[in-house]
């Protein structure tokens, strides 16, 4: 569904030249969830970017069902990290969610079920009509979010969603995100700096290295499909993964220093 | 903080009766600064009447025409110009010293080439008011957020709707900042434009009275130019504060 081969970036700028990715080649499934995770860094942002055909890539290559991403392919989604300017504020809820339908071409009848469903789904109903700068932080996210899903996209791209808002919101969240996931096997790549959320959410968790990134490690999360934050979270065999997750994440640290 | 409405009305009053007031006291010293009274009765003797229609109304208008096109005008070019990097470094020099030329020194070169009616006069006042729309829209649109443009080019929003729904409102902000400098600069550029060469105009009859020295009809003309320029920046006021609800109403304005 999604292969990214030997992708490689590097930023340059007059007399600065960051080589943010080393080579990073990695497939995700149709209908998998899988979790990326790195230090601060090393260069997440910037692969997901590279991803979603926002950025040109300095090498490598990624396909979405086989055909090169030249540009952002037409049924992929993201969500940003900075909720806060993905929203247009000059926009209700509804009209924020409604706009990439409107554009698609999407028939008004349909539009209005997609957007109603989408915002039923993330619990915002009775948001619609609200400006964004209305709402918390986490109801923001949660608009982006059901933007995403309305577009119904094969692919969906997650750039630390959760990183600026508090731990319950947080959990409820990661939550409504395995929910919808189930619901609807959009095949997802979810980028966090959270060894706990990347464990707790993905099927697989890849693990990056500090730049110039690699990938050290991708594991499959052999933990039962009915997640739920309590039980899962205190099995013995997350506190495992999380353990040797956060030990590669160590070793990736050093390595960086080493350097 | 909240005052009730009679309050306020009160307090928004209180400065400008003291200004009176004080007015009245120094009046009468000269022959150059008559008394309120008199004033007030020139204004109405002159004003309410067919000077209304014959002088008020056509400056007012060519203000207006001038307003709207310079607008159109500086929107329109700043927008193309603030989208690409390579337009703006071509052009942006020019523009900093086309706007650092005083606007009245065009007057004499504008009546070269369109003469001494309404049609120099409106482009008086596009060649003044041009200038801060064009430069704050380029600002704007440059200064745009890059998470939006980046969700733009995800979902698909582009050509007519991503001008519609995410470039013109995102720069609205400085767009009407810009529009509001554009404002006092028409109001002057109206009445030098009339004081150039004219017949009419609000312009043209305050100098008309000063060289008859019918002192109290100049003043009230000054005082008719400060009342115009007042109602326009509070009717401004309104549409900025509906066109940029989502602006104050976000906090953004504060920040
Ligand atoms: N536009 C850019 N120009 C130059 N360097 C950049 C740019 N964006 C990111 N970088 C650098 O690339 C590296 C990876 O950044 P990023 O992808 O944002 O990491 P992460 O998302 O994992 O925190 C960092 O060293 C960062 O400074
Ligand atoms: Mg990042």
């Amino acid at each position: 569904m999604l292969e990214i081969s030997e992708l490689h970036k590097v930023y340059v700028s007059p007399g600065r030249r960051v080589e943010a990715i080393g080579s990073v080649t990695l497939s995700v499934g149709a209908g998998e969830l899988v979790c990326v995770v790195g230090p601060s860094g090393c260069g997440k942002t910037t692969l997901l970017r590279c991803v979603a055909g926002l950025l040109p890539a300095s090498g490598g290559e990624v396909r979405v069902n086989g055909v090169p991403v030249t540009g952002p392919p037409p049924r992929m989604a993201v969500v940003f990290q900075e909720y806060g300017r993905s929203l247009f504020p000059w926009m209700t809820v509804r009209q924020n969610v409604e706009l990439p339908l409107k554009e698609k071409r999407v028939p008004a009848a349909r539009r209005r079920e997609l957007v109603a469903g989408s915002l039923e789904s993330v619990g915002l109903s009775d948001a619609a009509g609200a400006h964004p700068w209305q709402l918390s932080g986490g109801m923001q996210q949660r608009v982006a979010i059901a933007r995403a899903v309305a577009y119904e996209p094969e692919v969906l791209l997650m750039d630390e969603p959760f990183a600026a808002v508090d731990a319950q919101t947080r959990a409820d969240l990661e939550d409504l995100i395995l929910r919808l996931w189930r619901d609807s096997r959009i095949t997802t790549l979810f980028v966090t700096h959270d060894i706990d959320e990347a464990v707790y959410l993905g099927q697989r968790v890849v693990v990056l290295s500090s730049s110039p990134t690699t990938v050290m490690e991708d594991l499959k999360i052999d933990l039962p499909a009915g997640r739920d934050q309590l039980t899962t979270r205190s099995l013995p065999r997350f506190g495992e993964l999380r353990g040797h997750v956060y030990r590669q994440i160590q070793r990736a640290r050093g390595h960086g220093a080493d350097r | 903080m909240t005052a009730s409405g009679p309050l306020k009305v009160l307090r928004a009053l209180a400065m400008p009766a003291l200004l009176v007031l004080a007015w009245w006291a120094v009046s009468g010293s000269t022959f150059y600064l008559p008394s309120p009274a008199a004033v007030a009765r020139a204004f109405a003797e002159t004003w309410l009447s067919e000077r209304l229609v014959d002088d008020v109304l056509p400056s007012a208008g060519r203000l207006l025409a001038g307003y709207a096109l310079a607008g159109l005008l500086g929107v329109g070019l700043g927008v193309p110009i603030g989208l690409s990097r390579r337009l703006r470094a071509t052009l942006e020099p020019v523009l900093e010293f086309f706007r650092a030329v005083p606007p009245p020194v065009l007057v004499p070169l504008i009546m070269l080439l369109a003469g001494i009616d309404t049609p120099m006069k409106v482009l008086v006042i596009v060649s003044g008011c041009v200038w801060p729309v064009l430069l704050n829209t380029v600002e704007g649109v440059r200064a745009l957020d890059g998470v939006l443009a980046d969700t733009c080019r995800m979902y698909g929003v582009r050509g007519v709707a991503r001008l519609r729904r995410f470039v013109l409102p995102g720069a609205a902000p400085q767009i009407m900042a810009g529009l509001r400098q554009a404002l006092s600069i028409g109001i002057i550029l109206m009445v030098i434009s009339e004081m150039f060469a004219s017949s009419s105009g609000l312009g043209f009859t305050i100098v008309l009275f000063q060289r008859q020295f019918q002192i109290a009809e100049m003043w009230s003309g000054i005082l008719l130019l400060g009342l115009l320029g007042l109602v326009l920046s509070l009717l401004f006021r309104r549409v900025e504060r509906w066109v940029l609800a989502w602006y104050y109403g976000s906090g953004a304005a504060r920040a």
